[in-house]
């Protein structure tokens, strides 16, 4: 029970360091640039997306399955996705699936059950990995950009640009906030298992307690991004027609975005052609 | 002062920043903690709920709200290449109206018993939405869902208790507790900073009556909608049908032609680099 507890303290401290967070966000967002996925026209990878996101959960034919997730793997690692994301993945998608199966196993099932079961996990694996390429491989004033494209609301494209350019400062601004209360008060000694517990809770009540300063210090950021948002005209100008256009006439469909297309279509066309030949 | 406190658009639009940049923050820093599994009990640090809540109560409950929505949607999906297309509409409905409505609970904030029913009450109305979304997601996406053995009871107990376990150890820990704790304090603080007058028992949007209800109950009806729409897909299931029947002509046509794009394509990329080169 006590290396239980040791182990969750650590790992609850290890994953709190900010700037390995910070790190892997940035490096996420902005760290791969020069893929051949980064380069793609927003436009069409999001085509690309939706296709991907849909119609897995359609089809039940196992060799398509296969092959949408194969085709979706070569693009995620094509984008360079950050280390961090697939890990979240991989655990995302067995957890899921695995705590799922030992219930079942509980309520009497057997080895029949895991078969339905790794086919919905085929299918949420490629559904996710088509998300983490279009989402973690574009950069995000060109995801942005594209999902104006197709009519989202204006004030969806702006968070996801808002969130990029404002995320670095917020969590150094959490970080000091943090250190700050860390140096003012006195952790109770760690070294007792009651000591552990009454430490871990003290951790949990500094990151609640410094959401008070940091609302109002937000609370002032946000008034002045408002405003200086309102002096340039931005809720007339989201609306506006001529705006829009001007804003999306830099993206443009190339071949090599023919390209990216024509092999998926080929590569999902040949995994149904195996499917039926089968 | 009778009038009813309404924020002015711009206003509207500060306390939708707001909330998007602290919830977003606090959702990525959940996204990216490990859980923790003691037994059968999962301890995760999962409910960051009482930033959305504890300003839903203090401004305008509807643009708190969508900003935690959205807030989460940017920060921790689509940054963390983590976005499930369709599915995450569920999430996004399901957040909005837990936070709207605890907000519209809440009548004057400096009365603490309300506040802390309706902080409960808030967490406890998301959770559940989620878990009947979640059990009819899994009812509709394995196929021959009753012929498996043991899957049925298995997903309604595991959800069942993912539902209890939430609302008691996430609800009062951190939704309930920290709430308590910040709303007082904030209370005629953080609004001066946003330039407004703070929230009393005459300037409240007025309670809960049949009207929000009613719209929380079609928003709801969306959200369920989507999603089975995400895992199910009722009205392509023809479609699928029809194209696995025509099976191997059918599919070898498309990879013909999708091999011919791709060399066609191909030839037409490197005429297009060779003038460049030479």
């Amino acid at each position: 029970m006590e290396k239980m507890m040791r182990k969750l303290s650590d790992s609850v401290l290890d994953k709190l360091s900010m700037d390995f967070l910070r790190n892997q966000v940035l490096k996420n967002a902005y760290g791969n640039d020069d893929t051949f996925i980064a380069a793609r026209d927003p436009r069409v990878l999001l085509v690309w997306y939706v296709f991907f996101a849909l119609v897995p959960w359609f089809v039940s034919s196992l060799p398509f399955l296969l092959g949408c997730f194969l085709i979706v793997t070569v693009t995620t690692l094509m984008a360079r996705v950050a280390g961090l994301v697939l890990l979240l993945f991989l655990v995302g998608v067995f957890s899921q699936t695995g705590y799922l199966f030992l219930a079942s196993l509980l309520f009497g099932g057997n080895g029949e059950t895991i078969l339905p079961l790794l086919v919905l996990t085929l299918k949420v694996a490629t559904v996710s990995l088509a998300s983490i390429t279009v989402f973690s491989g574009l950069d995000p004033d060109r995801l942005s950009n594209g999902l104006m494209w197709f009519g989202c609301p204006e004030r969806l494209s702006f968070s996801i640009s808002y969130a990029y350019r404002m995320l670095p400062m917020l969590m150094e601004e959490f970080q000091n906030v943090l250190l700050s209360y860390r140096l003012r008060g006195n952790a109770p000694d760690n070294r007792t298992f009651t000591g552990k517990v009454r430490y871990l809770i003290y951790q949990i009540k500094i990151i609640i307690h410094s959401f008070y300063p940091l609302m109002l210090n937000t609370a002032k950021r946000s008034r002045t991004t408002v405003e200086a948002l309102e002096i340039k005209g931005y809720r007339y100008a989201a609306v506006n027609r001529e705006v829009k256009k001007m804003k999306l006439s830099s993206l443009k469909v190339t071949v090599d975005d023919f390209l990216f297309v024509a092999v998926s279509v080929l590569g999902t066309a040949a995994a149904a052609l195996v499917g039926t030949l089968i | 002062m009778d009038v009813k406190q309404t924020a002015t658009q711009p206003q509207k639009l500060m306390i939708f920043v707001l909330t998007m940049s602290l919830y977003g923050l606090a959702t990525l820093f959940t996204e990216l903690n490990p859980h923790f599994q003691v037994g059968v009990v999962e301890f995760s640090v999962e409910y960051f709920l009482f930033i959305p809540l504890t300003l839903a109560m203090l401004f305008d409950p509807m643009s708190a709200a969508l900003g935690a929505s959205t807030g989460e949607l940017v920060f921790s999906e689509i940054m963390l290449g983590q976005f499930g297309g369709l599915g995450e509409l569920e999430k996004f409905i399901t957040v909005t109206i837990g936070v709207y409505l605890a907000g519209r609970m809440v009548k004057n904030p400096a009365n603490r018993k309300m506040v802390g029913i309706a902080a409960m009450s808030g967490t406890v109305i998301q959770l559940f939405l989620g878990m009947v979304v979640d059990i009819l997601k899994v009812q509709f996406a394995v196929e021959d869902f009753e012929a498996v053995p043991g899957l049925p009871q298995s997903v309604f107990a595991t959800e069942g208790f993912a539902f209890l376990n939430d609302a008691l150890f996430s609800g009062i820990l951190f939704c309930l507790l920290p709430t308590l704790f910040l709303v007082p304090k904030l209370y005629g603080k953080i609004e001066p900073l946003l330039g407004m007058q703070p929230r009393t028992g005459k300037t409240a949007l007025g309670s809960i009556n049949a009207k929000v209800i009613v719209c929380c109950l079609a928003a709801f009806a969306v959200a369920v909608g989507a999603e089975l729409l995400a895992t199910s897909g009722m009205p392509l299931i023809d479609w699928e049908a029809g194209w696995a029947e025509s099976g191997t002509a059918l599919a070898a046509g498309i990879v013909v032609a999708a091999l011919l794009a791709v060399i066609i394509l191909a030839v037409m990329r490197k005429n297009a680099a060779a003038p460049e080169k030479s």
